[in-house]
């Protein structure tokens, strides 16, 4: 017998959790597959405290941020270990196959919630050269050495990437002993978060150059060292400019790249900007209807609040979507126009019915004292004063439309 | 002749160059500024009657890294006696250990490092060439047109993935077209199998190619393998058939009399063979020289390599090349080819370089190999890039291999210089060196063909190609194959396992990746690489801070973190 769902959620981090939560609250028959052996995504390993502010009110650390979720969620259908192999859409219906301990396994839903994260951007696709020694690790991997397994990754550090795991995983090694040389930034601002650069870099005395990078490793069996070079404005690597540096570990924090082979195999383009699928407000995918996107691998978020709150959204319209399989037809929709340096947006596509949405933004360069307009055609429909905008940091808008025409979202 | 060469130094390269005779060969001794000097200079010594160059030149304030040497020392192999001794376990070791295992002899195999595959081997496009690229008559084409015709049996035999896809020629331009008589008259002489291909004809084979391709040449013999599977599946055939394999041992010298090897001392012991095989790649001219039968020099060019995502697999079949007008480039050759496993990868480079073991990659290499390869099909793109590496060819200056009875030393075989087509060529080569090996073993014992010898090996299995209802059978009989370890590639934690307990061993992370690709995918390890590292450590009983990626003191982890229990 294959068992039918109404909604089934690939991926059991935050973003799958809220969404299974909140798509069973709305009626929907779900079931959550995660290939780990256990719930809760990355947050198991991020051990720091920092999480919740904006959803519990309070400091939590990751595992206790996933715990909520996965209490909240310990009534619905979960499969752990469970490894997706292919999805078909045949009539609008998913069939998955499964890999699992007690076998293969197939099963069908009528909506397809896709919460598979993201993975971090290696050393090869940032072009670094040199040798291949041991030692060089992107932050993620350092994170699970150091607080799942309880080892040091190496003990003389360079972390090459400001983003936020590379300045939490510089305090975690310094608090484990471990030496950390200096953290490396090719941009000429911080790709983490502020909080992070003061209570990570700052409290610990650890240094962090801006407009550096890293563009060989040394060493052969272990690595021996790195070059450093200092780059221009245009990212481009000024000559006469490398410094070696002595040290037995180079760890990454160099991006994270949505994971969307699942969406791909359904035919659904990504967008070059987010690296997610194209969606409308209901987080719903415009290339094929039925499958929604949440969390971080719908865009990379700042915050797992926000990545929660996705997977709320994305959760309850699969329910509801589920609910009127029968009647779901193409509603129409208007597109999101991104404006003057506006990175990207999220949703790229709001339904003409709908009435108030969230909507995501990021923007491309550091910016002081600017306003943040939303046009509908020629008419201002949403204006804001921002102190500062950063591209590090995601916005969030909750937008009152009535039956838009043309939206477009601008900084001026 | 000497004379004609010594002038001709003088007066192109430097007047600081010694020329004499030496065991068949011309010796270059003295010191010049540039390696390329060094280079050059071995080329012009190398057009010549004599049967190789030693090239002895040293470069001006160029201090060469050492080989890089095992830790381990221990007395595992002291005074043990055997019929053959292998030196180098790449593909060409391994393919002559398992044509020797066909006889009723005893042969070890020595390696340095802690697998087999680990240079050359493991570092190229794993093409098996159509034979069109030698020279007529050199052994190059003799070897590969053999070589390249005994794949079909033996990917059976060895159960490896071999796909006879064709190469492909291509040009870019209507009178490059008018080059392409001189081609047939290679693959005639050759007898190498071609076909002109039109526009259109390529467009059906190779739906993505670059349009502003006109025309091409298909070699419907050439194909590929995966170069270290294939080296470990010789090795694993030969490890079945009763050769033994000692890794982690180098070879320290050669004590030779009256033309004749007594014993050779590694740091695993002193080894009494009747008779040495070197097959030690890059190192092969300096294994001579420990036997004092130095003739030849390895020049080490060094090819450059990158692998594409998986995702973009689809746009290439076969394996496509286009030759470069630009005879001053560094990377006339390479292209495209489509793995076994379902990348495409791109390369290699060709570049000149003094160190045998220097496997950096730098900008300008991949740049090249950007530019030159990835436009001749449309829609793959720099980011599409996984990862990049290198590997050294074993060339001599001859440019030709060396395969042959030492004309000195009574028990010595070189099987050297084996650079491109060795991959090819290796099966055929093996069958020859074997054949002289048991010529010379005859003379001094009996020696007879085992009855019971078994041609075939089993491969791990991959679970990921199999039906529904195998896949389903296996889980049921062992969970592991059920639980995925590598996400990128779908592969289960029960075939790392068959990988650790095969009969060559993955003792090491890229072991584990070589024979099962666990860290092979987009994500380059960053997920399994700490499950492989504890399921390594479950399976072989080792701590978690002696497990490497690849041998020596290539630790994973340095460290435990600090825990309560220490500070009680």
């Amino acid at each position: 017998m294959i068992k039918m769902y109404d909604v089934v959620v690939i991926g059991g981090g935050p973003a799958g959790l809220a969404a299974a939560v909140s798509a069973e609250k709305n009626g929907a028959k779900t079931l959550i597959i995660e290939r780990e052996n256990k719930i809760g995504g990355i947050l198991k390993q991020c051990i720091h405290d920092g999480f919740g502010l904006l959803k519990f009110h309070e400091k939590l650390s990751g595992p206790e941020y996933a715990y909520r979720y996965i209490e909240m969620a310990k009534n619905i259908e979960t499969l752990t270990s469970t490894f997706v192999t292919s999805v078909k859409k045949i009539n609008d219906t998913f069939h998955f196959n499964l890999v699992t301990k007690d076998g293969l396994l197939k099963v069908t839903s009528k909506s397809l919630i896709l919460s598979t994260g993201c993975r971090e951007r290696t050393a090869k696709q940032i072009f670094i050269h040199g040798t291949r020694p041991a030692g060089v690790y992107t932050a993620g991997t350092a994170q699970y050495f150091v607080n799942i397994m309880g080892y040091l990754p190496g003990k003389k550090t360079v972390i090459l990437g400001s983003g936020d795991i590379g300045l939490i995983m510089a305090r975690r090694l310094t608090l484990e002993g471990a030496e950390v040389l200096g953290v490396y930034e090719a941009k000429s601002t911080p790709s983490g978060l502020q909080r992070n650069i003061a209570q990570c870099l700052d409290d610990f005395n650890i240094p962090l150059h801006l407009s550096k990078t890293v563009t060989k490793v040394l060493g052969t069996e272990r690595v021996e060292g790195v070059i450093v070079s200092s780059l221009d404005e245009t990212m481009k690597i000024l000559p006469n400019t490398e410094e070696f540096i002595e040290c037995d570990s180079l760890i990454l924090s160099v991006g994270l790249i949505p994971e969307n082979e699942v969406a791909e195999s359904l035919n659904i383009t990504l967008d070059p900007s987010t690296k997610g699928p194209y969606v409308d407000d209901f987080l719903m995918s415009v290339d094929s209807k039925g499958v929604f996107s949440c969390g971080n691998a719908l865009h990379v978020n700042d915050l797992v609040d926000y990545v929660s709150e996705s997977g709320e959204i994305a959760g309850k319209n699969a329910a509801n979507y589920s609910k009127n399989f029968e009647k779901n037809s193409i509603k129409e929709k208007v597109s999101i126009k991104k404006g003057n340096n506006i990175l990207y947006v999220v949703p790229q596509y709001v339904s003409k019915e709908s009435k108030e949405f969230i909507l995501y933004f990021r923007v491309n360069k550091v910016m002081k004292n600017k306003t943040v307009i939303i046009k509908d055609t020629e008419n201002i429909i949403f204006k804001k004063k921002y102190l500062f905008l950063k591209p590090p940091e995601m916005e969030k808008i909750v937008l009152k439309i009535n039956n838009p025409s043309q939206l477009k979202l601008e900084v001026i | 002749m000497l004379k004609k060469i010594q002038k001709k130094l003088t007066k192109k390269i430097s007047k600081d160059i010694i020329c004499s005779e030496e065991n068949g060969a011309i010796k270059l001794e003295g010191e010049v500024n540039t390696w390329n000097k060094v280079y050059l200079s071995g080329k012009i010594a190398a057009n010549s009657s004599y049967r190789g160059v030693i090239n002895k030149l040293k470069v001006k304030n160029l201090n060469l890294p050492s080989i890089s040497k095992p830790l381990l020392k221990d007395t595992k192999l002291q005074n043990k006696k055997v019929d053959v001794l292998i030196i180098g376990g790449g593909i060409i070791g391994c393919s002559i250990a398992r044509e020797l295992s066909k006889w009723k002899i005893k042969t070890l195999l020595v390696d340095k490092e802690y697998d087999l595959a680990v240079h050359t081997s493991s570092r190229n496009d794993g093409m098996i060439h159509p034979g069109i690229a030698p020279r007529p008559g050199s052994k190059k084409a003799i070897y590969n047109s053999r070589g390249n015709k005994m794949y079909t049996k033996l990917a059976k035999e060895l159960d490896i993935e071999f796909n006879r896809t064709g190469s492909l020629i291509l040009y870019d331009k209507w009178y490059l077209k008018f080059a392409l008589p001189l081609l047939k008259i290679r693959a005639h002489e050759n007898k190498v199998r071609m076909k002109f291909l039109n526009k259109k004809e390529l467009k059906k084979r190779e739906k993505y190619i670059s349009a502003e391709i006109e025309g091409g040449v298909i070699f419907p013999d050439a194909g590929i393998v995966s170069p270290y599977k294939t080296t470990i599946a010789f090795g694993e055939s030969a490890a079945i058939n009763d050769v033994e394999f000692s890794l982690d041992t180098i070879v320290t010298n050669i004590i030779t009399e009256n033309n004749e090897i007594k014993y050779v001392e590694t740091n695993r012991g002193k080894l009494y063979p009747k008779i040495v095989i070197n097959a030690a790649g890059v190192f092969s001219d300096e294994i001579a020289e420990m036997a004092g039968d130095r003739f030849f020099t390895i020049h080490p060019r060094k090819g450059e390599i990158a692998l594409l995502d998986k995702k973009k697999g689809h746009m290439l079949y076969s394996i496509l090349s286009k030759p470069s007008l630009n005879f001053k480039s560094t990377t006339k050759g390479g292209g495209l080819v489509k793995t076994v496993e379902g990348n495409i990868l791109a390369g290699p480079t060709a570049i000149e370089q003094p160190f045998k073991e220097d496997y950096t990659t730098t900008p300008e290499g991949l740049n090249a190999i950007i530019n030159k390869h990835l436009k001749n099909i449309k829609g793959i793109r720099k980011t599409d890039i996984i990862t990049y590496f290198s590997g050294i060819r074993a060339s001599t200056y001859k440019e030709d291999f060396i395969i042959e009875k030492s004309q000195k030393i009574n028990n010595l075989v070189h099987a050297a210089g084996i650079q491109s087509p060795g991959f090819a060529s290796a099966p055929a080569i093996a069958e020859d060196i074997s054949k002289i090996t048991i010529d010379i073993l005859k003379e001094k014992t009996r020696v007879v063909k085992k009855e019971n010898w078994i041609p075939k090996r089993k491969k791990i299995l991959t679970l990921k190609d199999m039906t529904f209802e195998e896949r389903n059978k296996l889980i049921h009989k062992n969970p592991n194959y059920g639980e995925i370890i590598c996400r990128c590639e779908e592969i289960s934690k029960g075939e790392i396992i068959d990988a650790i307990h095969s009969p060559i061993p993955a003792t090491t992370v890229d072991g584990i990746k070589k024979r099962v690709r666990a860290g092979m995918g987009r994500c380059q390890g960053g997920f399994c690489a700490p499950l492989v590292i504890k399921i390594l450590n479950e399976e072989l009983s080792k701590d978690i801070l002696e497990i490497t990626k690849k041998g020596k003191d290539s630790y994973m982890v340095v460290e435990e973190t600090k825990r309560d229990d220490k500070n009680v």
